[in-house]
């Protein structure tokens, strides 16, 4: 489709893409990675038989074409009913009065899109956060209000409900990582992040469509197994005995890992992930609760060894099943708190967003951050330090849903200007941050070449600020180091590294908060953080 | 110069409907369910964190020590929002430099509307006549600063509108007649405090008449067309996007900033059990709803493993 694209568009000559990604008219990032400014492969000739693909010459989430026009109709038919029902109470009383107020408010002022990493590193049309939310704005007001088709002249609702809208909306609702650092701007305070969410909402509990990472790979896996990963009670104990070993041998430490102790003080819930793909990050967790004498455990019951709750993303009912079974168990083991590892969506998830579901004895069990806790053992005096052996660059990534949505921004940079003597932050950090473009559940999802567009396009201002942090120092001969305190953060910082040969063009690597402070242990004697791509 | 009045019952008809209708919209909006937690930092309250948009979430064991909030910290940043338009600055200058003059514009003249109120009672009950003092006159310039800011950030805005593709993106037929209305409130208004000698006692005894439903005096007819323009404004605002000024209240206060924790048998978890207890109809297959189960049923149901 050529051309400036309109809002109405979107329902239009569905056989043809609405926009197309170049990837030299990206916003340009500095050499050595200025030429070419990034790839996204092109989609298999045959994909346009298989699945739908016409929003922007990527797909996410293969979504099959009606098998009949019949079919057609009633997948139309049913999202108009999913429309009416995000504005029920009984239905979606969970974000009611903030829908509300993001439907009927925007008064169109654009202040948004420069706040949108997605728009500034493409200024695509389509990824104003603005375009997706008027879109959905119009469809509202045509047919889910009263006299909505006749007064559509007046109201401008000039956007179609048909398969070409909602197949594009879906494909749509998924170029966005829900950081609402464009609500953080808005005069008004509306949300557009929020708006994307609804819509993912409604292709989910209504018609069942959820990318198969989040949804039968992700939440139904882990209400099954009891992880997203796929391990289950044995293989999690059975990995993490392993961690213990290794990072036993590593540090001349001796690991363990307490298992289901009742009473403890402290529940330490990982991310999965962190188990099977930054195995270091569990293991050094563990050698700093048990030099600072916490009494801790974590938990085999139910899905307790997963922290990771994707119904954030993408559906309230599953969000609220996984949060229920968290704080259920951690109430049967009698434990007092739960601490969140480094995963920023189950700090959200358990934190905040969940917080008003969890009534009665639930509230027995209080939910804190990791970081406050890290911050009170490392200057407590109980682990003695050398900062010098963190004397390389390091950066800090500020995970959206820890800083952006939980404000919380100053206990990590304490431990990171005490322990690494050349810090240095990103511009713009803390709660301005950019968000690294794996939000939302896209760190997890792979198909097609949905890879290259979060790395390329969405992963974009993040690398910029990656490499701008470390302007002063550029060549691969000086190490350093982006410190990310969340697990899907580093999934998209280690592919967005590798996409690019950062490693080996600029000597950068990632990891965790906790890899930076075990490796400042003065009783670690060799160097805890390895050089490499991990 | 041409002359009218205008019918009593057509101005109490035109303020009755924008009372009713403002009064519903904002309890509308009040009422809506209570909803999960979704604050955005920065919240200004957090005493000594606001500014760089920290949270008592900070703190280990935070619910141990009592929060501290400061409300002085939240009214700062809620006057520099309101009286400076700070996020627009800050984020989107070039829309400021015509949105800035059109709502302080709009300030002025809702104190000057206040000013004409006060003047209308005072003479309606005999305390002073319709001259008073220097109200009318400090009305007067006030009104007249706020036509002109007014129009000349409506024919701003409204040129952004027409010009900017990004704008004209999402404008819809509704936003340029909102503009063009304010528009031509503020240039009927500028041109009878300029053209129409003695607008300000007319604009007065016309409040007088309002209050006390006595006879409406025979006015200047550009005066006569911005009442009714003012008045028919009102009468619409409700209905409109305008009403945001409301709804900002709502997404800073109520979304944004709304950072309370649950407690165990206080109110708000009253009403979280209530509505729980709401059927649920999505109709997704692993929603498992049948109009009966509620939101504890479905969110609690076993899965076999």
């Amino acid at each position: 489709m050529s051309g400036r694209v309109r809002i109405k568009d979107i329902g239009l000559r569905g056989d043809q893409p609405l926009a197309e990604i170049d990837t030299d008219e990206l916003i340009p990032l500095p050499p050595p990675y200025d030429n070419p400014g990034g790839t996204i492969q092109e989609l298999k000739p045959d994909a346009a038989e298989r699945m739908v693909c016409n929003l922007d010459g990527v797909v996410a989430l293969s979504l099959p074409h009606p098998e009949s026009p019949e079919e057609e109709r009633a997948l139309v038919d049913h999202f108009a009913e999913g429309l009416k029902k995000l504005f029920t109470r009984e239905n979606n009383w969970s974000f009611l009065q903030p829908l509300t107020l993001a439907m009927e408010y925007c008064v169109g002022c654009q202040t948004c899109s420069d706040a949108c990493h997605v728009f500034k590193a493409s200024g695509q049309e389509i990824y104003r956060p603005t375009y997706r939310s008027e879109v959905w704005r119009r469809l509202v007001k045509k047919y889910a209000k009263p006299n909505g088709k006749l007064m559509a002249p007046l109201t401008g609702a000039d956007v179609d409900l048909n398969w070409t809208t909602i197949s594009r909306l879906y494909e749509l609702a998924y170029r966005c990582n829900l950081c609402r650092r464009c609500a953080q701007v808005c005069p008004i305070g509306v949300d557009n992040g929020l708006i994307a969410h609804e819509l993912r909402k409604l292709f989910s509990q209504e018609l069942g469509w959820a990318p198969r990472e989040l949804h039968e790979q992700g939440t139904v896996l882990q209400l099954q197994v009891g992880s997203s990963t796929g391990m289950n009670q044995v293989l999690v104990k059975d990995n993490v005995e392993f961690i213990d070993e290794d990072m036993t041998d590593e540090t001349g430490i001796e690991v363990t890992t307490p298992w289901d102790k009742e009473g403890a003080d402290v529940l330490l819930i990982h991310n999965a992930g962190e188990i099977m793909s930054w195995p270091e990050n569990p293991g050094a967790f563990a050698i700093i609760l048990n030099a600072a004498g916490i009494d801790w455990t974590l938990a085999s019951e139910g899905i307790e060894y997963d922290g990771v709750n994707y119904g954030l993303f993408y559906d309230d009912v599953q969000l609220a099943r996984i949060a229920l079974k968290h704080v259920s168990a951690a109430k049967k083991l009698g434990v007092k708190k739960i601490v969140m590892g480094e995963c920023g969506h189950q700090h959200k998830a358990i934190m905040t967003v969940a917080d008003r579901i969890l009534t009665g004895e639930l509230r027995d069990v209080k939910r804190v951050s990791c970081l406050p806790l890290l911050e009170e053992i490392v200057f407590s005096g109980k682990i003695e330090f050398d900062p010098s052996k963190n004397d390389f660059p390091v950066t800090l990534h500020d995970p959206c849903n820890i800083v952006r949505n939980l404000g919380i921004v100053e206990p990590q940079r304490r431990i990171l200007r005490y322990l690494c003597p050349q810090f240095r932050e990103m511009t713009p950090h803390g709660v301005d941050n950019y968000c690294c473009g794996g939000g939302s559940g896209f760190a997890v999802m792979s198909g097609n070449n949905f890879t290259d567009w979060r790395v390329a396009v969405a992963g974009r201002m993040k690398f910029k600020q990656i490499l701008d942090a470390f302007a002063d120092q550029p060549g691969p001969e000086v190490k350093k180091y982006v410190c990310a305190p969340c697990s899907n953060c580093k999934g998209q910082i280690r592919d967005m590294l590798q996409y690019w040969g950062a490693l080996e063009k600029s000597g950068i690597t990632y990891g965790g908060l906790v890899e930076l402070i075990v490796n400042a242990m003065v009783d670690v004697k060799e160097p805890f953080i390895k050089w490499e791509m991990h | 110069m041409m002359s009218g009045s205008i019918p009593l019952a057509v101005c109490y008809g035109l303020l009755a409907i924008f009372v009713v209708a403002f009064l519903i919209r904002s309890l509308k909006i009040a009422r809506l369910p209570l909803h999960l937690r979704w604050e955005l930092a920065p919240v200004p309250k957090e005493k000594g964190r606001g500014r760089y948009g920290g949270s008592y979430l900070e703190e280990f064991e935070w619910w141990k020590k009592p929060r501290e909030e400061s409300l002085v910290a939240e009214v700062a940043y809620m006057l520099e929002e309101i009286v400076f338009l700070k996020a627009l600055w800050a984020h989107n200058r070039r829309l400021w430099w015509f949105s800035y003059p059109f709502h302080i514009g709009l300030y002025l003249l809702v104190l000057a509307a206040f000013g004409g109120v006060l003047a209308s009672g005072m003479a309606a009950v005999g305390v002073a006549g319709l001259g008073w003092g220097i109200l009318p006159k400090w009305i007067v310039w006030v009104a007249g600063v706020g036509y002109v800011l007014t129009a000349l950030g409506a024919l701003g805005l409204l040129a952004s509108r027409l010009a900017d593709p990004k704008l004209r993106l999402i404008t819809t037929p509704v936003a340029l007649f909102n503009l063009v209305l304010v528009l031509a409130v503020a240039v009927t208004g500028a041109l009878a405090v300029t053209t129409v000698p003695g607008s300000a006692v007319d604009a007065v005894a016309f409040g007088r008449a309002l209050l006390t439903a006595g006879p409406v005096p025979h006015m200047a007819g550009v005066l006569t067309a911005h009442l009714i323009l003012a008045m028919a404004f009102l009468a619409y605002l409700p209905f409109s996007q305008m009403m945001h000024f409301v709804a900002k209240y709502f997404t800073y206060h109520q979304v944004r900033w709304d950072d309370r924790p649950l407690e165990r048998g206080g109110a708000m978890e009253r009403e979280m059990q209530k509505l729980l207890q709401q059927p649920v109809t999505w109709a997704a297959e692993h929603v498992h709803a049948d109009g009966r189960k509620n939101w504890v049923d479905i969110a609690t149901e076993e899965v076999p493993r």
